[in-house]
């Protein structure tokens, strides 16, 4: 291939590989060079990396206050996820439950170590079994009962300020929202929660109550949305079947935990 | 004691930020959001749209922080280059309104390459690397410069940049050949 021979030339590719300009066959080309001639692939890597300083260079501008604001909710709301998650072993049925790290250092933080176990009841293999299985059951049992935090949204107002925490466990198809604002609804008024899907219109998730913490019922496919909203609408909310029919208060972005 | 070089500043940042320590993403967020605000301005050309590519470029850092060590970038570079990315990514999202797209180019673009006024190159807070390029880029004429610059910051290839900026496709290709060209020049003789 000539362009080995062309030092200039395949330098001049490899800015345009790097700035983005090559295209189509021209870049597939370059690309197939690259991965066969070190030196190809040298040029390339040297100019995306001094391409990468373009963007070092641009103007600066301050963003609203409020981006830091929903930063740190989405963060809290991640750590907080994490840690509900962190709280129930993970038993995944591809790996079996012995794999589990968690459930070891569950077992151990239950008092009585494998180790321990083990030592004390010396050659006893059949006692170590019914011991451990006798707290692998209590352990399950225990685990089954711990909700598993798969949706977290924070809904804000539209000043971006944090006033609802919603969580949802599709285990026991529960949603729970938490009031995080001042926010207080008129005696005369309810607020409604609204699945808005991607397609169609928004999808009544229930009316909540002037509690600061409300649980609705809810299945997996009905809270499978982008965003949720919350509406002011009179006591006890509007029929069934119809849309919202007052103001939206807040809203956000249903993020699933998993990732 | 002699003063931490902002970079070395960074680098511990992001390296808390990857234990999951909200204060040091905190401490990021006050010392770079300007500038990677800057950096979402230029890809997405509205403001209201690039403080949505900030809040979402910052959450992927607070999840990808612990990848930083490895692209051996500096640390402004990587996480504009986080930030680009996420730009681009919402620009992708809103492909099918593309008259959205073209309408919002915004003026300050148009009047560098129609009137060949300096588009200001920002230093501050930028890496060794940035400030050769920008020596290097500073000898390149204005409309040379932009054209290279919005190629890269929004990944557009000739036809697109021809079409954006309303000027013949043969101009555009010239001024990023020659704008290359003479990048590859000086960029030889400070290596």
């Amino acid at each position: 291939m000539n362009l080995i021979q062309n030092p200039s030339l395949t330098e001049q590719l490899a800015a345009s590989y790097a700035l983005g300009t090559l295209r189509g066959g021209a870049r597939r080309r370059f690309e197939a060079l690259a991965r066969n001639h070190a030196e190809v692939r040298a040029q390339a890597l040297i100019w995306q990396a001094r391409m990468s300083s373009v963007a070092e260079l641009q103007p600066q501008a301050a963003p609203s206050p409020v981006v830091w604001k929903r930063i740190e909710n989405l963060v809290k709301a991640d750590k907080e996820a994490k840690s509900m998650q962190a709280a129930r072993a993970p038993l995944k049925p591809d790996a079996g439950w012995w794999s589990s790290l968690n459930l070891w250092r569950g077992l151990s933080s239950m008092g009585v170590g494998v180790a321990a176990v083990a030592l004390m009841v010396g050659v006893n293999l059949n006692s170590i079994n019914a011991r451990l299985g006798g707290e692998v059951q209590e352990l399950t049992a225990k685990l089954s009962a711990t909700p598993e935090i798969q949706y977290v949204a924070v809904l804000a107002d539209d000043k971006a300020a944090a006033s609802m925490l919603v969580t949802f466990d599709p285990k026991s198809k529960r949603l729970t929202l938490k009031r995080v604002g001042g926010f207080q609804e008129a005696s005369d008024k309810s607020l409604q929660l609204w699945a808005l899907p991607q397609a169609g219109g928004p999808k009544s998730l229930g009316v909540l109550g002037s509690d600061a913490v409300v649980k609705l019922t809810a299945a997996g496919n009905e809270v499978n949305v982008p965003t949720l909203a919350i509406s002011l609408e009179p006591k006890g909310g509007v029929p069934a079947g119809s849309g919202p029919s007052g103001p939206v208060l807040f809203k956000g972005a249903l993020i699933e935990t998993s990732l | 004691m002699t003063p931490l070089n902002p970079d070395t500043t960074l680098i511990a940042l992001i390296d808390r930020v990857a234990l999951a320590d909200e204060k040091a993403l905190r401490e990021l967020y006050e010392m770079t959001s300007s500038k990677l605000y800057g950096v979402a301005v230029r890809v997405v050309t509205n403001r209201e749209w690039a403080e949505d590519v900030l809040q979402e470029a910052f959450i992927n850092i607070w999840k990808i922080a612990g990848d930083y060590k490895a692209t051996l970038s500096p640390p402004m570079a990587w996480m504009a280059l986080v930030v680009r990315s996420r730009g681009l990514d919402f620009l992708r999202r809103r492909a099918s309104d593309r008259a959205d797209r073209m309408q919002e180019l915004d003026d300050v673009i148009s009047d560098t390459v129609a009137g060949d006024s300096p588009n200001p190159m920002d230093v501050a807070q930028a890496s060794e690397q940035a400030v050769a390029l920008h020596n290097c880029l500073s000898l390149l004429e204005n409309k040379q410069r932009e054209v290279v610059s919005l190629a890269y910051m929004r990944d557009l290839s000739h036809g697109e940049l021809a079409e954006q900026l309303k000027l013949p496709l043969g101009t555009v290709k010239t001024w990023i050949r020659r704008g290359l060209e003479q990048l590859r020049g000086c960029m030889a003789k400070l290596a």
